[in-house]
């Protein structure tokens, strides 16, 4: 059975990330109780938002030791898009200081600009480079792109926990990974084939 | 005004603001807005009916005359090749236009790219043509792989007739570059009866920006099939455009029969009984005529999806012709229209359409759930649940059927 | 480098697509889900979705058709038209778009832009600006689907709604619209250089080069286009082909 629990703070596109988890081959519920995380097999925390809004409801819902509980001590496997990858992270600067979900120790910071070229936010297609031996980019062709939109972005403490890297910006994580607990920066459910991949491979953990 | 320039642009009365917009119908056929490539004028009249009413302008011995001049141009004398293609189906159109040809003293290749779901009818009706003494070409797309498409457009792009809108367009323009034949004799412009821009219907050539533009491609290529279902290049010869070279080198030119002669299909139907034509005996389902469309058992199911779609069928195209050429008035065409438009296609020329769908490889559970992905919702009764509205026999019921 | 997007325009009237010239959008085109349908199975970059009629109408955005088409697609979609206030701007992001567009009203309230970026973050604000340019050469910014003159400038215009928080700008030249004859490319180029954030320049594209002169000579992220994939034969696959011939960081 591959069900794969959704956490739901309402700030995020559900649906899509539903849609593409059947695509991918998995059985996704959507949830937003603290109970239900906890005894989930697969959890998959999507996000599109603010740092802080996001984390306050996550607070407020009982979700933040949930997931954590559920991919430290469960070592269930954990997938964080986008926002959802950047609030697995220890702590957030966007806006105001804010404590994140802390499974995986890092600060999120804004992106800095290479150079003159680059713009903030980072919106569109960009190369991610597998660096960790990641499992979820098993079967992906190197150097794939994937759809990114974002303006801040995720430093892990240990470069251990670095999965892959896009060069922009400086290079910057686009996954991280600690144990069974990956975030994407990318969006994965928009990400046609390559981010189908992506799914496959974290549905069959 | 000239009634023959239609300026673009559609007067959009004062919106109901805040409220959604109902669809609003011709004032003279009942054509809706909501048809591609329909608009209307200051009075409320759409663009097809304007280009009927421009006909009475229209010197039609000077363009009869000028066809005379073209066909000359293309006239082999030697013999030694035909003097155009001449595009067909079998259907009344095409034996119109070919009793035209002949009778203009060209010496025509017929070519027909065989449709979707032949029918019996429609296989007669070929036969009928060859026998009016004709050089005739049937171009048979792969059968096993049409019906692939056949029913991946229809998912898809909610279009089972798509193979068939792309092949014949192309496959005539192919067997001219194949034959060395540059004249090719199209029937009527589409667009200048059921409307379209000006530039369209005063335009006579067809060309591939056309095809692509208003051959109800719905925006899907041929290059979009590659890959999907195994279909590879070498399963789409006759489905691909000749190249511009080719087009160049060989001189292809079109010319629509519908620019010369005022174009009417009834008349057509007539006129090809007289020559060996067959019609049904009874009205074909969802249409009002029993004289066209009669060779593709698949033609329902396209004519429904486009009800779903734009919310008119085939019996608003037949009853907006007869009511702009006054054969019918624009009341009883819209109580006709009640009656008959947009049923459900549980058969069409008396084959079921589980049988139809069996061709194809789909049951009609999985047809219906196409059919309620398509619908446009704004144009049908609801429920409060915002599901449609169906009676037994799972027809729909629009929203409005003529202007409040 | 991130990767310069071709994004494909879909303009929705009422209960269905439309494409005209110059704002103009009187020709139907047919079903908002077949358009949705065919660029999903491209697989193209990025779809921009706009409801023309929903500010000139008073209305708000229709989130069930937005649900409705979300639903049959996987790629990333700008969706705009109406969008009055963060309680839209979140609708549309739980239906399924992953960028907002506003317009009209955010030129009405310039704050929406701020606390759009406040409660959604900046990635998912984009401030459409549609451009008029003057007989007189003069560019105004105009709203209400290009009906009602504002007296902006917009560079101006761009500048502030990207300090407000906008993280993309959606650039049109009203003038330019549906006529193929090329994008505004001194407008797209002032406005680019103006901001720090990416820059989409939409109006006039009748040809591949016209993309490419725009992204040559004026430092825009992405190019958007309507008219030239709905009536003629070329497809945003072949764009990129073509730009990534020129030497242009395309996926392909």
């Amino acid at each position: 059975m591959r069900t794969v629990t959704i956490v739901d703070c309402g700030l995020s596109n559900i649906d899509s990330a539903v849609r593409a988890l059947e695509y991918c081959g998995g059985d996704p519920v959507v949830t937003r109780d603290p109970a239900v995380v906890r005894a989930a097999g697969r959890l998959v925390l999507p996000g599109v938002g603010a740092f802080p809004e996001a984390m306050r409801r996550l607070n407020e819902a009982g979700l933040t030791d949930a997931i954590r509980e559920a991919a430290i001590h469960g070592e269930r496997p954990v997938l964080g898009i986008c926002l959802g990858m950047q609030l697995l992270a220890t702590a957030g600067q966007e806006m105001a200081f804010t404590q994140g979900i802390g499974v995986i120790p890092g600060d999120v910071t804004p992106l800095q600009r290479a150079d003159a070229t680059e713009r903030v936010p980072h919106i569109g297609w960009n190369t991610v480079e597998d660096i960790g031996d990641c499992p979820l980019l098993k079967g992906v062709p190197p150097l794939s792109d994937f759809y990114f939109v974002h303006s801040f972005h995720f430093k892990p403490n240990d470069p251990a926990h670095m999965m892959g890297q896009t060069p922009s910006y400086g290079g910057f994580a686009a996954i991280v990974g600690r144990g069974l607990a990956f975030g994407a920066q990318f969006h994965p459910e928009k990400s046609q084939a390559n981010g189908f991949a992506i799914l496959k491979n974290f549905v069959g953990l | 005004m000239s009634l023959g320039e239609i300026a673009p642009g559609p007067m959009w009365p004062a919106r109901a603001e805040g409220r959604e917009q109902p669809v609003r119908y011709c004032k003279s056929c009942l054509y809706p807005e909501t048809k591609p490539d329909l608009w209307f004028d200051e009075h409320g009249v759409c663009n097809a009916c304007n280009n009927f009413a421009s006909r009475e302008t229209v010197d039609w011995s000077a363009r009869q005359a000028e066809l005379k001049t073209v066909l000359q141009r293309y006239r082999q004398e030697n013999g030694n090749n035909y003097d155009c293609i001449v595009p067909v189906s079998g259907g009344k159109d095409s034996h119109y236009q070919l009793i035209r040809l002949l009778e203009l003293g060209m010496n025509p290749l017929c070519v027909t790219a065989t449709t979707d779901d032949l029918s019996p009818i429609g296989r007669r009706n070929i036969e009928n043509m060859k026998k009016l003494g004709v050089d005739f070409v049937e171009v048979t797309t792969n059968p096993v792989i049409r019906r692939k498409i056949n029913k991946f457009t229809l998912s898809t792009i909610g279009d089972v007739s798509w193979p068939e809108h792309v092949t014949i367009f192309t496959i005539p323009v192919r067997m001219a570059v194949q034959f060395n034949v540059p004249l090719i004799v199209w029937g009527e412009n589409p667009q200048h009866e059921y409307g379209g821009p000006a530039t369209s219907t005063t335009k006579n050539i067809l060309d591939r920006r056309w095809l692509e533009e208003f051959g109800g491609l719905l925006g899907f290529r041929v290059s979009d099939l590659i890959g999907q279902l195994e279909i590879q290049p070498r399963n789409l010869i006759q489905y691909t455009y000749p190249s511009d070279e080719d087009l160049q080198r060989v001189g292809v030119s079109g010319i629509f029969l519908g620019y010369y002669f005022p174009w009417d299909g009834y008349q057509n139907a007539l006129i090809a009984q007289g020559y060996g034509f067959e019609t049904l005996p009874n009205m074909v389902e969802g249409a009002l005529a029993n004289y066209e469309n009669l060779d593709n058992h698949q033609m329902g199911i396209h004519d429904y999806f486009k009800f779903l779609k734009y919310g008119f069928g085939r019996a608003t195209d037949i009853a907006s012709n007869h009511i702009r050429r006054g054969r019918m008035s624009r009341l009883d065409g819209l109580n006709l229209v009640k009656r008959h438009d947009g049923r459900f296609p549980w058969s069409y020329l008396g084959k079921p359409l589980a049988d139809i769908l069996g061709e194809f490889d789909m049951d009609v559970e999985e047809f219906m759930r196409i059919c309620d992905r398509w619908t446009n919702k704004r144009l049908f009764l609801t429920d409060h649940n915002g599901q449609l509205v169906k009676d037994k026999d799972q027809n729909l019921t629009k929203k409005l059927y003529d202007n409040a | 480098m991130v990767k310069i997007r071709v994004m494909p325009t879909l303009l929705h009237r009422d209960m269905g697509l439309v494409k005209g010239e110059r704002f103009d959008s009187w020709r139907r085109t047919g079903s908002a889900l077949q358009a949705i349908k065919v660029y999903n199975m491209r697989g193209v970059d990025e779809l921009v979705f706009m409801d023309i009629t929903a500010s000139p109408d008073g209305r708000p955005p229709d989130f069930d058709l937005i649900d409705d088409l979300a639903d049959e697609c996987f790629m990333p979609m700008t969706v705009g038209g109406g969008v009055r206030d963060a309680e839209d701007i979140g609708r549309l992001l739980g239906v399924g778009a992953d960028k907002v567009s506003l317009n009209s009203h955010a030129l009405a309230n310039p704050d929406i832009i701020a606390e759009g970026a406040r409660t959604f973050g900046s990635q998912c604000i984009v401030l459409s600006i549609d451009v008029l340019r003057g007989p007189d050469g003069r560019l105004e910014v105009m709203s209400h689907g290009g009906k009602r003159p504002t007296g902006k400038d917009p560079v101006e215009w761009a500048k502030r709604g990207a300090d407000l928080g906008a993280g993309e700008i959606l650039l049109t030249s009203i003038d330019r619209d549906g006529t193929f004859q090329g994008y505004d490319i001194a407008l797209a180029k002032a406005v680019a250089a103006a901001v720090d954030v990416p820059v989409i320049a939409s109006g006039g594209a009748g040809d591949y080069a016209h993309m490419a002169d725009v992204l040559r000579q004026a430092d825009v992220a992405a190019v958007a286009a309507a008219s030239i994939f709905h009536f003629t034969e070329k497809t945003p696959a072949e764009a990129k082909k073509y730009l990534k011939k020129e030497g242009f960081n395309v996926r392909i």
